[in-house]
């Protein structure tokens, strides 16, 4: 990618303007964490991210330490032993490298190490796919990671600077994916805004990854002793230690609002932090969509909207901790919803999103008609005329008309 | 902590009575071939009954000087020798009813009592003994040069009754010192508790329980961070060959081919022994495991063990090397060499330990396995590194037969004269490999023949 420089860029603390793919954003966003370590591996669509950090290390660029492993295993463990003895770290990965790291990656918030790692979101084998889709993610989505969902390639250089904020929080201590979509934000090439380097030093403070934790002959511990069993004080640790995380998980979500709050302060753009409600006030009815997805989707809604339809949108920005209280309120202001996932739920025959939807309608008091769509598997296009199919079919959703079966968008493209 | 002291050890079952000994020592202490001045007596082989050696074991508490009226006899504090002086001696033989070793006793040709001084610490009989009957061991030394150290675990650890590996990380560790990271994958190692139960932990160094599979990888990214920020510290593993040789393969060889600076102890049981004697890929041919057992389809393993540390040497990582605990020496040199060499590449150790619970023999005999491993060359104990190649740190030209060391095993019960021979072939051809191994490493670098 072409870097642009914005003409205007001479004082200090002015940002800088670049045109680059999602990737690259993400890479400069790394670059600006200032990472200590970065472990890199390479799988589609995720590759030219750690090729961009690759080259920038390689530059000078980011003065970082370069670890080429062998695998995503490899990867996430190396990864492991930095955090423990105090480093900064990133990665990035997606599909079969995501599996294929499980093991170790499992393990990291049980850790409670706040590391940072994209994840390029692609569809899971099989049949055999290397084109987009969230179903990676959301076969994760309870391994205890936050999940953040990034809408916009800005939106993804942005979230991952936050995510270290975020991660690092003495109250939350958990890794974070910033998920963004593989080829259509991974490859889609936008103008983003480049925050100055001081700016960022000043946001984000030094690296504070293993205070609670650590490998450090200055501060000897044993690192995860067996805990648990029947009886003693075994099962009591445990049981504590689950629920610090969780806790954690929860503390995740107000942090994530502050952090929104204080990036917008400081840089001026304010991204939703938790879900984001668009035309909703007055709507009778919603789309609930997640990641890049939700540019079309909003065009939809425009369209409707100019055609008289009272209809809005709710986009989910941060799918795990599942920000309940938010998509209560928001979920509160309409009496029908659409749930548009780019993924599915083997075990619910519906989106895993619109699982999760049901759940929070349920704490609204009132039980409105939900419709689950599935579109965008194997990096398949969700288009403005898919939306407005949702957008009709969810108007229509009556009680006793709607199918116990999901619509799949894309099925008769 | 107190000192010790080397002294004579005497193997019955190698001596065969030959004598070169007594000639030796007579020589050493008159001048004479005349086996009446030496002062250790071989006492013959009557019907039933195996050969012993009359030797004096210069002993800690011993009651000749007790017994001496006349100052002769005393301990010396510097060599552990009883020394005895000609000018102070009575000839009463007080001292000769004291022992029970016949170590000090009257010599009528000479005239007075005579006893072993240990030739200033070069006996000459260990010299001459053509089937290593008598050893000088100097297993104190050791003791006297790490004793002092920090013991790096507490006391207490649970491993089994006869269990050398608790001997092995508790020597290693007091000589890895405390600026340490230890890293321990599931398995013995941390099953005898040196990571912990409940929040407590047996060690006194950062210890943590990594996975099965990514121990040499998680200890790289700990080292490159304390590269990072300039501090000293040794990355060690301390695994078990399950965690090295099949789980943990990959990420042993991806750190080896990096030739990332960690240090990685392989400790060797042959299997999964902590989670109940399973079969790894080292566990050799033959050995009954409870994943390879024995009945009328299958006589334990069907296949040969991989040659770990053989693999190892083929990536090309700093230091390579096997290891026995019943050789500490052996293995305290290229414990050294290896904590050097972690401070900038990859040194692998790999330590044979014989487990008296999966292996099922006696707890008391762990060592003698141990040493039985290397006297029929099941193990070989040599050292690897890029320039030198490989060669042999404890050479054995005569091993003594693989059958004498399997049948001290319950594992190997089952085996058949046709397997055992097979056994005694892959042995065999084993030494042959290694030794075509050395050849080539002394084509190619003649300087390090030794």
């Amino acid at each position: 990618m072409t870097a642009v420089t914005d003409t205007s860029r001479s004082a200090s603390n002015k940002p800088s303007f670049v045109v680059c793919e999602g990737n690259e954003a993400a890479a400069i966003g790394v670059g600006l964490a200032r990472p200590d370590v970065v472990a890199v591996y390479p799988i589609t669509p995720q590759s030219s991210l750690v090729e961009h950090l690759s080259q920038m290390i390689a530059d000078g660029r980011l003065q970082a330490d370069l670890m080429n492993v062998e695998g995503e295993h490899a990867v996430m463990c190396g990864l492991q032993g930095v955090a423990l003895a105090g480093g900064r770290t990133f990665t990035a990965t997606c599909g079969p490298g995501l599996a294929f790291m499980f093991e170790p990656y499992v393990r990291t918030p049980g850790l409670r190490l706040p590391m940072v790692a994209s994840l390029v979101t692609r569809d899971l084998l099989t049949p055999q796919c290397v084109w987009g889709g969230q179903q990676d993610a959301m076969v994760v989505r309870e391994a205890g990671w936050i999940q953040m969902y990034c809408e916009t390639v800005q939106e993804i250089l942005d979230s991952t600077v936050m995510a270290y904020k975020i991660a690092e929080h003495r109250d939350v201590m958990l890794p974070i994916n910033v998920c963004h979509d593989g080829n259509y934000l991974s490859f889609g090439v936008t103008r983003v805004e480049v925050p100055d380097q001081q700016d960022v030093d000043e946001f984000l403070g030094p690296p504070n990854t293993n205070w609670h934790i650590a490998l450090d002959p200055l501060r000897p511990m044993g690192v995860d002793p067996l805990t648990g069993g029947a009886g003693g004080a075994g099962p009591r640790n445990f049981v504590r230690y689950r629920k610090g995380q969780v806790r954690g998980m929860q503390n995740a979500l107000r942090v994530i609002r502050e952090v929104h709050a204080a990036w917008g302060e400081r840089f001026g753009r304010y991204h939703a932090p938790l879900v984001e409600e668009y035309r909703l006030d007055d709507a009778d009815y919603a789309l609930v969509t997640i990641g890049s997805m939700t540019g079309a989707a909003k065009d939809a809604i425009d369209i409707a909207r100019d055609k008289g339809e009272a209809v809005g949108l709710i986009k989910i920005k941060t799918f795990r901790p599942f920000p309940l209280e938010a998509m209560v309120a928001a979920l509160a202001k309409v009496k029908r919803i659409g749930v548009v996932d780019r993924s599915v739920s083997f075990g619910w025959n519906c989106g895993p999103l619109y699982q999760d939807t049901l759940g929070a309608i349920y704490h609204t008091g009132r039980a409105i008609p939900a419709i689950s769509f599935i579109g965008g598997l194997a990096g398949a296009d969700i288009t403005v005329e898919h939306f407005a199919r949702a957008i009709a079919l969810t108007r229509e959703a009556e009680w006793g008309r709607i199918s116990s079966e999901p619509v799949w968008l894309n099925e008769n493209d | 902590m107190g000192k010790c002291f080397s002294t004579l050890q005497f193997h019955t079952s190698r001596c065969d009575g030959c004598g070169d000994c007594m000639t030796a020592c007579a020589q050493a202490k008159a001048n004479t071939d005349d086996q009446a001045y030496s002062r250790i007596h071989i006492l013959p082989k009557t019907a039933g009954e195996v050969v012993e050696l009359a030797l004096c074991r210069q002993c800690a508490d011993p009651i000749c000087v007790m017994n001496c009226p006349s100052g002769a006899l005393s301990k010396n504090g510097d060599t552990g020798v009883i020394d005895w002086a000609e000018s102070k001696c009575v000839n009463c033989l007080l001292c000769t009813a004291g022992c029970a070793y016949a170590g000090i006793v009257y010599e009528a040709k000479v005239g007075h009592v005579a006893k072993c001084d240990l030739c200033d610490g070069d006996p000459a009989c260990v010299k001459v003994c053509p089937s290593e009957a008598i050893e000088y061991r100097t297993a104190a030394r050791i003791f006297n040069a790490y004793a002092g150290k920090e013991d790096m675990f507490c006391r207490g650890l649970s491993a089994c009754h006869g269990c050398n590996s608790e001997l092995l990380i508790r020597h290693t560790m007091r000589m890895v010192g405390p600026d340490s990271v230890v890293a321990a994958p599931p398995g013995c190692i941390p099953g005898m508790g040196t990571v912990g139960y409940n929040g407590q932990t047996g060690a006194k160094v950062p210890i943590f329980h990594s996975l099965l599979t990514n121990t040499a990888t998680m200890l790289a990214g700990v080292k490159m961070q304390y590269n990072r920020v300039g501090r000293d510290v040794t990355a060690i593993a301390l695994a078990g060959d399950g965690g090295t040789s099949d789980a943990g393969f990959q990420s042993v060889s991806g750190a080896a081919e990096r030739n990332d600076p960690i240090l990685f102890i392989c400790v060797d049981n042959e299997g999964y022994m902590n989670t109940g004697m399973q079969s790894s890929g080292v566990t050799p041919y033959g050995s009954w495991t409870s994943t390879t057992p024995v009945g009328g389809q299958m006589q334990g393993k069907r296949t040969e063990a991989k040659n770990l540390p053989i693999i190892m040497t083929m990536h090309n990582c700093s230091y390579v090397a096997t290891a026995s605990t019943a050789f500490l020496e052996d293995y305290y040199a290229k414990l050294e060499k290896a904590i050097k060499v972690a401070k900038t590449g990859m040194a692998y150790l790999h330590v044979h330990a014989p487990c008296p619970t999966g292996w099922r023999f006696p707890s008391g005999i762990t060592t003698e396995v141990c040493r039985m491993q290397v006297r029929t060359n099941f193990v070989a104990l040599w050292e690897y590194d890029p320039e030198n190649g490989l060669r042999f740190t404890h050479p054995v030209d005569r091993p003594e037969p693989v059958a004498d060391y399997l049948k001290m095993i319950g594992k190997y019960r089952h085996l058949s004269e046709e397997q055992i021979a097979h056994i005694q072939r892959t042995v065999d051809e084993k030494i042959t490999y290694l030794r075509q191994l050395t050849v080539m490493a002394a084509t190619r670098h003649p300087a390090s023949v030794h």
